[in-house]
């Protein structure tokens, strides 16, 4: 028998080495695309069934920690408390469904591409963010969050042939090792205030240290897992870096890589720092309001699928920090309930963000894998030829779209409770916060839109071009994963009153106190009861919907008897042809007009004629819209850093004689410099 | 006593005749007398080490003596000419600063050595001697890297570099690790042969192993 703790310490080594036998195993059977593929993304899957035990019984139990070897200086270890142990369950959730949607997937690269290498990376790429949640030491912790960067970008630019992915991956790189520097910074402010680079220390000398430094610290850490969180502006490596890499991949870093910043912020924020000044709240809330609307904004005008997605994920990054900030605002306030609150929110809306967008991101891998293309103009009708796909791509659009009984809403509706709670604050925070609330709102109608747009131009009416023509459903392994995630995904709708406790052993540890039954509780039915009794009830809701449901199928009865079947007249003109169809353009047009200022739209038209000016031979439509944060911040930027070094280029003569004057005119000089100071 | 044999009027006279033999380098327009300057000043590199080897009674040193006498005073200088015999290039050095001025350089550098010892200041009278000869190899072989033109007169800079290196470990510490010691003979003689095969594919290239060419690499 063993005892609970070695319980952990194996079921985290098993983790691990699973992990490493993926990894290992996928660079061994390299030569057999099917087998290679088959063992290391089922190790994957088994190391993550690992993970997810492992991190449950650290929620219900002790955190757990582990020394690694090392100087007085440096010492670095393991340290999962049940923040980083919920970071672990959602990466662990997610690479499950993944990893087992990853062998029928991979399926399009056998006989083109080197599957080994591919295994290897994705095995490697988790490992290093679970390190990442699990490190207790800044120095540790960079080499893995490095390591994860670097692992993350050779995914991306796995399809390298392409351009567009080498300029995906270029973009990536640079956005995130300038993400990577901010970061440093933050931990040496920490560093040279605590005297050591263990995070334990860090924790007491954040409060600890002079205001400024705290800001600086606070401000640096902000830009830093910004960028790889994606806030605005900071967020233009997204549209880029997840389209190019192969829908698993995206699905994992749009799904749970991105959540590694945000599990850094919550711990640097609130654990180092201590919630610091009020403006640090209202900052974070005014990040997550804008990243929020600007990327579902962009989200509704883009007509690539998994670009669309990567602004949802900007979106969905928002909600999230709109409920971080507002945590940060009752906790420095004195509100650690609400604070509670908010941050459950946050975790509850980051788990299913991870859910619903690593279902849609494998589900638009499933697109392209049988109609390769991701122009969403140029699908349709895929509802026939791949129904079960569609469905369960459904779920994940209804579940982002925050309809209940999906478990967007839960995590939506619990965010917006938590910003209304806040009204009875100050004047000043009751504005902040309805804008705040306002602007969700909004978001949340425009994602409800967009993904309305995706769904009914993609998969309805009739399929307008060869490739959606002769689309074929996924196969197996492929369903499978997406399934698991559907499932998920309802089942986090329907039964939030099981997750909820859990959460709030999770928030406890960074916010203090327990919400559970003191603030919150649960009640008959299982309804959420909040203060100022707000309550929902996801299964009484459920039920009722399900008599709302079959209002219509009554109603149809009853219609039967006097129903005619006949072809739509179409004033003459074939109506059943996808020329006549709805485009996704036409129907973001309102959106992108009612925005002009955000999006300035262009567009060009192009016609030729035959014989007569009345007969139009053929027309050509194009129209774009401005990434303004691109045009407007980075591109002068870039030109600025590169007409600098065309003239610093100079000194790169080519010739080995310059280079070796360069090193002896330094040797001189130095030479000069010990005989002066010597003498 | 091993202030002393360095010391000796006969070390302080062979680390003389070395920086003879350095100069000798820079005053010459001919490969084939650059590289027997070089042979000599390897050879008299060997006979230091052969004193300390005496003196100090360490019998590894003569191990030390003897690999310098065989790898730096024979092979290096046979595959030198092997390089220049099979290029068949014009034998004349190529220079880009003229002989008279680069022996002014030269002449400079050594004092500059000269006063950076002596303002080092931590070594007795004595040792510093053989400090600031070798840390004038060092520049000097420097030198020899940028004013000449040729591919070969590149490598012999780095290897006169080397020798000044070795003078100035033997004068410190007399005599290393024996290990230590075999693995700097292992990566001078890997480097010699890989620089070997760099000239002789740099000639391939450009028709001509004139360093100045390189350039057309730039991107």
């Amino acid at each position: 028998m063993v005892s609970g703790e070695m319980m952990i310490t194996y079921l985290f080594s098993g983790l691990i080495l699973f992990y490493f036998i993926g990894a290992v195993s996928a660079v061994l059977l390299n030569k057999k695309d099917g087998v290679c593929a088959f063992i290391s993304f089922i190790s994957a899957a088994v190391a993550s069934v690992f993970g997810i035990i492992f991190s449950l019984s650290v929620i219900w139990g002790d955190p757990f920690s582990l020394a690694l070897p090392g100087t007085s200086f440096l010492q670095f270890g393991i340290f999962v408390d049940a923040l980083s142990a919920f970071f672990i369950l959602v990466i662990s959730v997610a690479v499950f469904a993944v990893s087992i949607y990853s062998i029928g997937y991979v399926r399009e690269y056998f006989g083109k591409k080197n599957i080994g290498y591919l295994g290897f990376l994705y095995n490697i790429f988790i490992l290093s963010m679970i390190l990442v949640v699990s490190a207790n030491n800044a120095i540790m912790f960079l080499i893995v969050w490095e390591l994860m960067s670097v692992i993350s970008y050779l995914l991306v630019v796995y399809e390298h042939e392409k351009p567009e992915t080498r300029k995906a991956g270029f973009i990536y790189i640079v956005m995130t090792h300038i993400g990577t520097g901010f970061i440093i910074l933050s931990f040496l402010i920490l560093a040279g205030s605590s005297g050591s680079f263990n995070f334990e220390t860090f924790r007491a000398a954040g409060v600890a240290m002079p205001p400024l430094l705290r800001d600086m610290a606070f401000v640096f850490a902000l830009i830093g897992f910004g960028t790889k969180a994606g806030i605005v502006p900071l967020h233009i490596w997204l549209p880029y870096a997840h389209p190019a890499a192969p829908s698993n991949v995206s699905a994992l870093m749009s799904g749970v890589m991105i959540k590694t910043a945000i599990f850094m912020m919550i711990r640097v924020f609130f654990d180092f720092l201590g919630a610091g000044q009020a403006w640090w709240g209202y900052l974070v809330l005014a990040v997550g309001t804008l990243s929020a609307i600007i990327g579902i904004l962009y989200a509704v005008v883009e007509p690539d699928i998994k670009r669309m997605l990567a602004f949802s994920s900007i979106e969905n990054v928002g909600i999230i920090l709109i409920g971080i900030g507002a945590s940060m605002i009752f906790f420095e306030g004195g509100r650690p309930g609400l604070a509670a609150i908010a941050a459950i929110a946050a975790l509850y809306h980051l788990l299913n963000h991870s859910v619903f967008k690593g279902l849609l991101f494998m589900g638009a891998g499933s697109i392209i894998f049988s109609t390769h293309t991701k122009n969403i103009e140029k699908l349709g009708g895929l509802i026939k030829k791949m129904p079960v796909s569609s469905v369960l791509i459904l779920v994940g659009v209804l579940s982002i779209s925050a309809l209940p009984p999906f478990s967007g809403f839960v995590s939506e509706w619990l965010t917006f409770q938590s910003l209304l709670l806040g009204f009875n604050f100050n004047t000043f925070t009751m504005i902040v916060l309805s804008i705040s609330a306002a602007v969700l709102a909004l978001t949340g109608a425009l994602a409800a839109f967009c993904f309305l747009k995706t769904f009914g131009i993609g998969f309805l009416a009739l399929p307008r071009s060869e490739h959606a023509e002769h689309a074929t459903e996924a196969n197996t392994p492929m369903l499978l994963g997406m399934g698991l995630f559907a499932i998920l995904s309802i089942l986090l709708g329907i039964l939030p009153f099981y997750i909820l406790p859990a959460l709030d052993r999770v928030t406890r540890t960074f916010i203090g106190v327990s919400a559970f039954s003191q603030f919150f509780s649960i009640s008959t039915f299982g309804t959420i009861v909040l203060p100022a009794k707000s309550s929902l009830s996801t299964p009484l809701l459920l039920v009722l919907m399900f008599i709302f449901l079959l209002v219509p199928f009554l109603l149809l009865y009853n219609a039967r008897k006097s129903r005619a079947i006949y072809e739509t007249w179409g004033c003459g003109q074939p109506v059943s042809t996808s020329r006549n169809e709805y485009t996704a353009h036409a129907f973001s047009k309102p959106v992108e007009m009612w925005f002009k200022n955000l999006y300035r739209p262009a567009r060009q038209t192009e016609a030729t004629y035959s014989a007569s000016p009345f007969l139009k031979e053929s027309f050509r439509f194009e129209s774009r819209v401005e990434q303004v944060f691109e045009e407007y911040i980075y591109d002068p930027v870039v030109r600025f850093v590169m007409a600098k070094s065309q003239s610093a280029k100079v000194v790169q003569t080519g010739s080995i004689h310059a280079y070796l004057s360069y090193i002896f005119a330094t040797l001189i000089i130095l030479f000069m410099f010990v005989i002066a100071g010597g003498s | 006593m091993s202030e002393i044999i360095l010391g000796s009027k006969m070390v302080q006279l062979i680390i003389a005749l070395i920086l003879v033999s350095t100069f000798l380098i820079l005053g010459s327009t001919r490969l084939y007398s650059c590289v027997r300057a070089f042979g000599i000043q390897s050879f008299l590199l060997a006979c230091v080490a052969g004193i300390v080897a005496y003196s100090t009674g360490k019998n590894d040193i003569y191990i030390v003596a003897l690999l310098t006498l065989v790898i730096k005073a024979a092979v290096i200088p046979y595959i030198f000419i092997y390089i220049i015999r099979e290029i068949k290039v014009k034998r004349e050095v190529e220079l880009y600063v003229n002989v008279s001025p680069s022996l002014i350089i030269g002449g400079v550098l050594v004092v500059i050595s000269y006063y950076l010892i002596r303002s080092i200041n931590i070594l007795s009278e004595l040792s510093s001697f053989a400090l600031s000869a070798s840390m004038s190899l060092v520049s000097i072989g420097l030198f020899v890297m940028i004013s000449r033109k040729k591919a070969i007169m590149q490598m012999l800079g780095i290897l006169i570099m080397e020798n000044g290196l070795f003078l100035g470990a033997i004068s410190l510490t007399y005599g290393m690790p024996l290990l230590v010691e075999l693995g700097i003979f292992f990566d001078v003689l890997i480097g010699v042969l890989i620089m070997g095969i760099l000239i002789f594919r740099i000639n391939k290239t450009f028709e001509s192993i004139d360093t100045d060419m390189l350039k057309t690499l730039i991107g």
